[in-house]
């Protein structure tokens, strides 16, 4: 038992240590995401970020490829932190309540 | 949750091979308690609790002579890099694994994490694990040749160390795996391979072994070896 106990202790630390990356790493991605409009057969960017309730639009005009990257990139990872710090959360709770015994989770 | 676990350090292992570095490292730690199923196959064998931190042994000299960006490579995968402890070990971290890089320590011994500039981490020094890096088996699986301690090695290496252990727990885990590989060496009749690899390590080490597994009254082995 003493040896599982342990396992859970050091499996519950790394978790918190795991969730604080994760919302260190969301805070560090670009803000917003990257929309094109097409205006008389061109494209141009904005980046729409939500603030409170609205959602407001920065206008950025023609970019270089590499920024578009840069937003897409953002934006997968952004999805997969997200997911990932969820998983960590369940996690945690779930470390938390099997060291705490009978007591409710 | 396993299934997941075992899924992506597949993938982990995958991509390792596909940057051409699998060769350079070896699978130590739980997990490769895990991969000794396939070499125990026609027994029963069932791997022991493990954490879900997946460890590589770069042996030194180390082979590896292409760069390869690690925390790049897995990133992904949602890999984030970690720096542990003062001295700043490198961990790459996912909800799944955690992997973690470590090296033979030599000499006088350090504790500021040893740099590997090719493969964009650092790894943690540690003692006796050359012996493991000397007494390797490959096991095929998903067409990757996976290298991992020879069970004999694990096994003797933990009784090694378990002793030195601050976390009496751990010492406890590294008890209980040392002795449930032995016995299926044992069981396997692999007991010649038992007592090679107790004759290639140094005297002093081979007491090690020896007082561990007299405190653990396992008298059986002790005369198995002797």
């Amino acid at each position: 038992m003493a040896v599982i106990k342990s396992v859970l202790r050091e499996e519950l630390q790394n978790s918190i240590r795991m969730k604080r990356s994760y919302e260190k790493a969301l805070k560090k991605l670009p803000k917003g995401a990257l929309v094109a409009r097409s205006i008389k057969g061109h494209k141009y960017f904005y980046i729409a970020e939500r603030k409170g309730v609205k959602v407001a639009y920065k206008y950025k005009g023609k970019v270089n490829d590499a920024f578009i990257n840069k937003y897409a990139e953002a934006k997968a990872l952004r999805a997969k932190y997200r997911n990932l710090l969820s998983k960590v959360k369940v996690q945690i709770a779930f470390l938390k309540g099997s060291l705490r015994g009978k007591k409710e989770i | 949750m396993e299934k997941k676990k075992y899924e992506l350090c597949l993938e982990v292992l995958k991509r390792f091979q596909k940057a051409g570095i699998l060769d350079g490292l070896i699978l130590i730690g739980s997990w490769s308690l895990y991969f000794y199923q396939y070499y125990f196959s026609h027994t029963d064998f069932t791997p022991s609790i493990r954490t879900r931190d997946l460890n590589f042994l770069v042996p030194l000299p180390s082979i590896i002579r292409q760069k390869t960006d690690i925390p790049e490579l897995l990133k992904d995968l949602g890999f984030l890099l970690d720096f542990r402890g003062s001295k700043g070990y490198i961990k790459l971290q996912n909800p799944d694994l955690i992997v973690e890089f470590l090296v033979p320590e030599r000499g006088r011994g350090t504790d500021k994490p040893y740099k590997l500039p090719n493969l964009g981490v650092n790894a943690q020094a540690l003692r006796f694990l050359d012996f493991l890096a000397d007494n390797i088996i490959k096991i095929k699986i998903d067409n990757m040749s996976i290298i991992v301690p020879h069970p004999a090695a694990f096994a003797l290496h933990k009784l090694i160390i378990f002793k030195r252990r601050t976390k009496s727990e751990k010492a406890e885990k590294d008890k209980e795996q040392a002795l449930m590989v032995i016995d299926y060496l044992i069981k396997t009749k692999a007991e010649a391979e038992l007592k090679r690899t107790f004759n290639s390590m140094p005297k002093k080490w081979q007491n090690k072994v020896l007082d561990s597994l007299k405190s653990l009254d396992r008298l059986d082995i002790i005369t198995l070896l002797g």
